[in-house]
């Protein structure tokens, strides 16, 4: 029973998220779902017997084990969003570095500018 | 060696041993840490292609004044963004230029050969194509074929795995070397920074629906070339980059 739950919720959050992230609605959700999980952890902190009687009707043991298949998840989750996030910056930083190089390009007929051109510092830790 | 001055060829010219002007053909060439290399590789294409535009995709040696030695035209990536960036980044610059009508992409490692190209662009001007791309496995294996054997079994998997690839009659997908026209230079859009260019660009022959035609090639393996090749593990990379690439805004 929990396993299932588990995992449907987990491929749930995820896709729905990966998939509508930009939308407004889904950063709103994001920011919900925060507030719910902190007065949701407060609540386990203050009552965790509770979070025990929840745990065994989903068919868990222990409410400690809950959280920790709850954050496993939201650990899941939180790689995968940061992972497209760090794509789409890439990307627009290319785009940036792109028209800083076409401004800059240099015809065969033109005097090479040394300071534009001097290679980049070999300690640049991107250049690993 | 500019490009202002230089006529387009026309359409019906013939491609022999008689040199043509290609004045309206732009060498794309993607470049890092090729110093040793580029100059001479880019000065042997530009005996042929007067136009050629070589992208330093932010080298750390002195691959820039290399290109500008060999006479090519110059553009610098600040900091170093991959080798699909550096081919999209070319390819703006060369559609831009005046009389631009094709577009090839061309290795700095001089494993490819300009009389591909030729063969290629000639195709390109004669036939109903929008891109002609270079396939190290177009003909029956020859005695001096220099592919080496583990990447002969790679790439063949990489096709057999790729419906796409295969929907387009393709039997190389991750071939360097392309031939295309106005029509694929204006739309292509590349988002893929690193060696997942070749996937995207293959998803992009699909989606868009240019005609694809395929041309063998000879590719050599110099030692050098060998030392920078991608190595097959890659292949995960751009697997799990082929998974994101939908999510990225256009």
């Amino acid at each position: 029973m929990i396993k299932v739950l588990l995992l449907l919720a987990g491929a749930g959050l995820v896709l729905f998220f990966v998939a509508n992230r930009r939308k407004a609605r889904a950063k709103a959700g994001v920011k919900i779902g925060f507030v719910l999980f902190v007065v949701f952890m407060v609540y386990a902190v203050l009552r965790p017997d509770d979070l025990t009687v929840v745990a065994n009707y989903l068919g868990v043991q222990r409410g400690t084990d809950l959280v920790l298949y709850a954050l496993v998840m939201g650990f899941a989750f939180v790689t995968v969003s940061t992972w497209v996030r760090f794509r789409e910056q890439e990307l627009r930083y290319s785009r940036l570095a792109r028209t800083i190089a076409l401004a800059n390009a240099v015809r065969p007929e033109d005097q090479i500018d040394v300071r534009i051109m001097k290679p980049v510092r070999d300690d640049d830790p991107l250049q690993a | 060696m500019s490009g202002d001055s230089v006529r387009p060829t026309g359409p019906g010219e013939t491609v022999g041993d008689t040199p043509v002007r290609n004045g309206d053909v732009w060498l794309v060439v993607p470049c890092f840490n090729e110093g040793t290399v580029i100059e001479d590789v880019l000065r042997e294409a530009g005996k042929t292609f007067p136009n050629i535009v070589a992208v330093d995709d932010g080298s750390t040696d002195d691959s820039s004044l290399a290109i500008h030695r060999a006479g090519a035209h110059l553009v610098r990536h600040p900091v170093n963004l991959g080798q699909g960036a550096a081919i999209q980044t070319g390819v703006e610059y060369a559609r831009s230029q005046p009389g631009a009508q094709y577009f090839v992409t061309f290795d700095a490692d001089g494993q490819h050969q300009v009389k591909d190209v030729l063969t290629m662009v000639g195709r390109l001007r004669s036939e109903p194509v929008d891109i002609v791309v270079g396939t190290r496995f177009g003909r029956p294996r020859a005695e001096g074929d220099q592919v080496p054997l583990i990447k002969r079994i790679v790439l063949k998997t990489v096709v057999l795995l790729s419906p796409r690839t295969r929907r387009l009659g393709l039997t190389d997908a991750h071939n360097g070397l392309r031939v295309f026209n106005r029509r694929v230079a204006e739309d292509l859009n590349l988002r893929m920074n690193g060696m997942s260019h070749a996937s995207e660009f293959v998803e992009l022959m699909d989606a868009r629906g240019w005609r694809v035609a395929e041309e063998p090639v000879d590719i050599l393996y110099t030692e050098y070339s060998m030392s920078k090749g991608q190595s097959l593990l890659n292949g995960i990379n751009i697997l799990s980059d082929g998974f994101v690439g939908r999510r990225l805004p256009r």
